[in-house]
């Protein structure tokens, strides 16, 4: 192809026409902050940790007090600490991926570990849905086998309302909070894809339609 | 990182810093961007200086994470807008022969490259720089028939855009 080789002859002539750096424009350079996606997936994903980390650390007391009387304590801790187990796992693993990024390696590699790290903290998230879905499942099997306590506890005396009505605002209030949960999750990382993966995803997936 | 590695690195960059403009040409199409980028590839490269073994060319190396930076890294910022002056038409030197009808069919081709997608423009990138089908394979990290496939199809794309 004629042009192709004119433009290559051009391009490999094109030594003077970019403005040439000084010593000190160089190290000027290298004192700035990067904004490179990898750093923000990096402080994303850290924050992401500290905010399922620490959610349950606003529950407030009082709701412990229901769970005592309850009876739903002991389920509590046990799942505390499985809970915390689980996330100093997925933050080691989440660290590894990070530190496995190398902007040396070759494009294909470093979109790959990009990719893992970011799934590594979206696997995360999913755990946390899923742990809070079936705690909920099993609270409400627990409250609803003594449903005399579990009215007992949540309806002070004064408020007198009917049984059956307690019960479904009691399980719609439940599904109304998981619902909007999921809403917000989905919008907050429709955002999230949408403003740092959308361009990798696209070159990631052009480099593996060729394999 | 010490002061020595810190010197010998701005070195080794300043001797260097063409092959990065050219990348920043590639994959920006106004000077601010351009800026950007050249600014993003330079933190990048000196991040990684200290594992730089030397075993391969510095040049190659610079390909290496210039491209993935560009294509990877690199978020382009909200107050960039599109623009037409693309730099290698701004920058355009005047070569002694200098011949009109060559000169705008440079600029023809150059604007085609901008369309072309971000792997499409490292591969023409490196055809460009005239390296072999097996460094550009490892460097985008494809197997070399592929890289030879997708050429192919990057060099008909570019004939069309110039033939319609």
């Amino acid at each position: 192809m004629d042009e192709l080789e004119l433009l290559k002859k051009d391009w490999q002539q094109r030594k003077q026409v970019y403005p040439n750096l000084s010593h000190t424009d160089i190290y000027n350079l290298l004192h700035k902050k990067s904004s490179s996606i990898v750093k923000w997936i990096f402080i994303i994903g850290i924050a992401e940790f500290i905010f399922w980390g620490v959610l349950n650390l606003f529950i407030p007391d009082r709701i412990f007090d229901i769970y005592d009387q309850l009876h739903l304590k002991k389920i509590l801790s046990y799942s505390y600490i499985f809970h915390y187990t689980v996330s100093i796992v997925f933050l080691y693993l989440f660290y590894n991926n990070h530190k496995a990024i190398r902007v040396t390696d070759s494009t294909n590699n470093l979109m790959k570990n990009i990719i893992k790290t970011r799934k590594t903290v979206n696997f995360y998230v999913y755990y946390n849905i899923g742990l809070y879905v079936i705690l909920s499942v099993v609270f409400n099997i627990v409250l609803f086998s003594d449903v005399d306590l579990l009215l007992q506890v949540m309806t002070p005396e004064k408020l007198n309302i009917d049984q059956s009505k307690f019960f479904n605002m009691f399980l719609i209030t439940q599904i109304i909070v998981l619902v909007v949960m999921c809403g917000l999750l989905y919008l907050y990382y429709r955002i999230i894809y949408g403003i740092l993966l959308r361009k990798l995803n696209k070159n990631y997936n052009e480099l593996e339609s060729l394999e | 990182m010490t002061k020595e590695l810190e010197k010998q690195f701005i070195s080794e960059f300043h001797d260097h810093q063409n092959i990065i403009h050219k990348v920043c040409s590639i994959y920006t199409s106004d000077k601010e961007s351009h800026n950007d980028l050249f600014q993003e590839i330079t933190i990048q490269l000196w991040k990684a200086y200290p594992t730089f073994r030397g075993d391969s060319k510095l040049s190659t190396w610079m390909y290496r994470v210039g491209l993935n930076t560009a294509i990877t890294l690199f978020r382009k910022s909200k107050r960039q807008v599109q623009t037409q002056d693309f730099d290698a038409v701004l920058y355009r030197i005047k070569s002694t022969e200098y011949d009109p009808t060559q000169e705008e069919q440079l600029s023809v081709m150059y604007k085609a490259i901008q369309q072309l997608s971000d792997i499409d423009k490292a591969l023409i990138f490196l055809y460009l720089e005239d390296k072999n089908y097996k460094e550009i394979s490892e460097t985008m990290g494809i197997s070399e028939v592929n890289a030879r496939v997708k050429m192919n199809r990057i060099k008909t794309r570019l004939k069309t855009i110039l033939n319609p």
